[in-house]
């Protein structure tokens, strides 16, 4: 049960990856490794599970979430703004 | 950024947490995965978090660079501190069993102490880096 639920969850994550290379625009982009971040957490989970100890897989799960939102504003930010610093949008963001 | 009102409020309501499970990780290292390092790195994670949404600016305001310098230079000094204190207690350098009369409290003691100045000094450095590499345009 749990190698057919690694499994589907592996078909995804490829599904998702096919989207983040061929993806036309950046939204395509980001969409497709968030939700690559979301199944990878998933997959840490069940991975726990599957080797027997999942309370020690699922803080390693719990900080791939916490830290991929980050990442994902980080990249976010970027694609928009160019620059990582700004606290407003648009008006300052175009004079740098 | 700071007047997109989902990013805010999220960020407002996740930064916590990331906070608090640092210090789970800082402080459960022992029996899970985890260590100074880990923690300091999650724990400045939530800073760098702070740092995007409400500009670095804000985030000078909250954690000045100033003190983030005395904060590293503190955490470097707390393990050196522990290694120092046990030489000065008749073991070597970082023997921690000469922390306390019983071994095994000295060891928790040493590792405690050693690990949170690990944490103190990498969280302190990395929201260091991330302020010279996202507030180089500030003025």
């Amino acid at each position: 049960m749990l190698t057919l639920t690694s499994i589907a969850l592996l078909v995804t994550m490829v599904l998702a990856l096919i989207r983040a290379i061929k993806g036309p625009t950046v939204y395509d982009r980001i969409l497709a490794s968030n939700t690559l971040g979301t199944k990878t957490v998933l997959m840490i989970a069940v991975l726990g599970f599957i080797v027997g100890e999942p309370e020690l897989y699922i803080d390693i799960a719990l900080m791939y979430a916490l830290i991929g939102f980050i990442g994902t504003v980080a990249v976010l930010k970027v694609s928009e703004f160019g620059d990582l610093g700004q606290a407003q949008s648009t008006s300052d963001g175009e004079k740098s | 950024m700071r007047d997109n009102p989902v990013l805010r409020v999220v960020a407002k309501i996740i930064i916590p947490m990331i906070l608090l499970f640092a210090l789970y990780v800082q402080f459960h290292g022992d029996f899970g995965p985890g260590g100074g390092f880990q923690a300091g790195v999650i724990f400045a994670a939530g800073f760098i978090l702070y740092g995007l949404v409400f500009g670095t600016e804000a985030l000078r305001s909250a954690v000045p660079p100033g003190l983030l310098r005395w904060v590293i230079s503190l955490g470097l000094i707390l393990y050196t501190g522990v290694g120092i204190a046990t030489m000065l207690m008749g073991s070597d350098y970082l023997a921690y069993g000469a922390l306390a009369h019983d071994l095994i409290h000295g060891q928790h003691l040493g590792i405690f102490l050693v690990e949170l100045g690990v944490g103190v000094t990498v969280s302190a450095v990395m929201v260091t880096i991330f302020l010279a590499f996202a507030g180089r345009n500030d003025p």
